[in-house]
């Protein structure tokens, strides 16, 4: 009895341990015999480390590939400030007042379903292919996520608490910042974290349209030249960024709102 | 006497309650209203360039002209409607058939999950966007190719979304059923499907928004008819209107859809109780 009960523990912890690195070790042998079939397809992985190696050596559009992430993030993080100032304002002022909300929100109701993608051509013709179009691109992408999180966790806030702080004689701006906002707080963190990554898919958009710095653009470069090590290089640079930052701003929700599990 | 008083005092205050929505709508009217008259008038005031923003009334007119005409990017709309439709609602389709069982069996049986998750992990952190040009490698500019993209972006919220969802089903009711001899299959179909099911609808939701975003960068990048090709084109020949009418007509059917989307939710789920 007590044997097989070890000898299924055993199979458990084969199977627990076991299957995940062969999940990986799948996805590697079959790269590898992927790129050695089609090798037009599909670079290898020694390729691919050796195209990321080599643009530290010889730069592409004058700067490495750090150069390039930094362009990148660069625009998402001055967008997401304009836009984390504008939007959670706004958010709270539509989901506050109703008047508001009336005569706002639906100018914002309508350009809403409006994919930030889709601005892309309207704002290369009215800006061109600067530094702003890009950000306002941006702007755009993560702007209505964060209104959205923002205003419904305002009216989410439960009514017998906005009343309770009014009869102890609290004014409209003392219940806003004492009551109103801490509520809403985990609502407007999960919109900060949507536009985040938001942002950085908007972003690579519109660089793959139209940039000479920038991660999106060294994707388009490598499409272009057939350098599909480049692609893989940028794609996978472009993973690693994005994860590093959505784990950021995980610790940083729980450092922000502990309470919210 | 009291009592006839408070049902005046009730009808009095529902006719103000009716009053202020009224308000509200009216009000609501009012806010897109002023935006458009303030477009319309700055346009013919020639205070904004016409080859950068013409008036909505050329909109409009463009709007019209489009629905019969395949003027200039070789499509009337209604053809441009039904071939990114056509793309969203392949990929989508098939995103949910493949990623919510997905979802479903990685929440429910651990092997499932440590098998299937690093891969899913892996695949992830890359912006759906970021695989065009390695899907156009390998499969070309057709059909397939950007159901693929809209795949790849449409599959990750149904899986997040499934696996969460039944994840959360009550510990209770799991093990009443295990009480009652129900074996593992029959407590995954007949408790934890259902239960995560408002879970499940979410995701197809954000996949849903996905989906037509992402069908626009797919078309502006690779295509021979679309919305977003449209726009692309209307880019490229200088035609503001034609932009402003791909816009706001992928809004409207991504608005449409969503609305659909919620429609059927609300029939899938109308023996849910709300609390």
């Amino acid at each position: 009895m007590d044997q097989k009960t070890t000898k299924q523990k055993n199979i458990h912890n084969v199977l627990y341990w076991g299957l995940p690195v062969l999940a990986v070790a799948l996805i590697v042998v079959g790269w590898i015999a992927f790129s050695g079939a089609h090798p037009e397809l599909m670079p290898s992985p020694l390729q691919v480390w050796q195209r990321f190696l080599k643009t530290f050596t010889k730069p592409i559009a004058k700067t490495t590939l750090l150069g390039h992430a930094w362009a990148s993030l660069r625009r998402v993080l001055l967008a997401l400030l304009v836009s984390w100032a504008f939007g959670i304002s706004f958010g709270i002022l539509i989901g506050w007042n109703k008047k508001a909300r009336a005569f706002f929100g639906s100018i914002f109701e309508v350009i809403r379903p409006i994919p930030p993608i889709a601005w892309i051509p309207i704002i290369i013709m009215w800006f061109g292919i600067g530094e702003f179009p890009k950000i306002l691109l941006v702007f755009i992408g993560t702007f209505v996520p964060l209104v959205i999180n923002t205003s419904t966790g305002i009216e989410m806030v439960d009514r017998i608490n906005i009343h309770v702080g009014r009869i102890f004689g609290g004014n409209d701006g003392q219940i806003l910042k004492d009551i109103v906002i801490p509520t809403a707080l985990p609502s407007i963190f999960a919109g900060i974290r949507t536009s985040v990554s938001s942002g950085w898919t908007t972003v690579l958009a519109a660089e793959m349209l139209g940039a000479n710095a920038g991660l999106g653009s060294l994707v388009t470069r490598g499409w272009q030249g057939s350098d599909l090590s480049l692609v893989m290089v940028a794609v996978i640079t472009i993973a690693i960024i994005g994860a590093l930052l959505s784990t950021i701003l995980q610790k940083l929700e729980k450092v922000v709102c502990p309470w919210n599990d | 006497m009291e009592k006839q008083d408070l049902g005046a005092q009730l009808i009095a205050w529902r006719q103000e309650q009716k009053k202020e929505s009224i308000r509200y709508v009216l009000l609501s009217i009012a806010g897109i209203c002023s935006v458009l008259a303030i477009w319309q008038a700055a346009a013919m005031l020639g205070l904004v360039d016409a080859k950068l923003l013409p008036a909505p009334t050329k909109i409009l007119e463009t709007l019209i002209f489009k629905l019969g005409n395949k003027a200039p990017d070789g499509n009337v709309l209604g053809m441009n409607i039904m071939a990114s439709l056509r793309v969203a609602l392949s990929g989508f389709l098939t995103a949910i058939v493949i990623g919510v069982p997905l979802g479903l069996l990685m929440g429910w049986w651990t092997y499932a999950d440590r098998f299937i998750r690093p891969i899913f992990e892996l695949v992830r952190p890359v912006p759906p966007i970021a695989w065009i040009p390695l899907v156009v490698v390998w499969m070309g500019v057709g059909l397939k190719a950007k159901a693929l993209i809209i795949f790849f972006t449409a599959f990750v919220p149904c899986v997040i979304n499934s696996y969460t969802g039944i994840k959360l089903t009550s510990r209770t009711l799991i093990d009443v059923s295990r009480t009652f001899g129900a074996p593992n299959h029959e407590i995954f179909w007949k408790v934890g499907v259902p239960s995560s099911l408002p879970m499940v609808f979410a995701g197809i939701r954000v996949a849903l928004g996905n989906s037509w975003s992402t069908l626009v960068a797919a078309e502006m990048l690779a295509a021979s008819a679309g919305l977003g090709y449209m726009i692309q084109i209307g880019r490229t020949v200088a035609r503001p209107d034609i932009v402003i009418v791909g816009m706001v007509v992928i809004g409207g059917i991504g608005a449409v859809l969503s609305l659909i989307l919620s429609r059927a939710e609300r029939y899938f789920l109308r023996w849910k109780v709300d609390r």
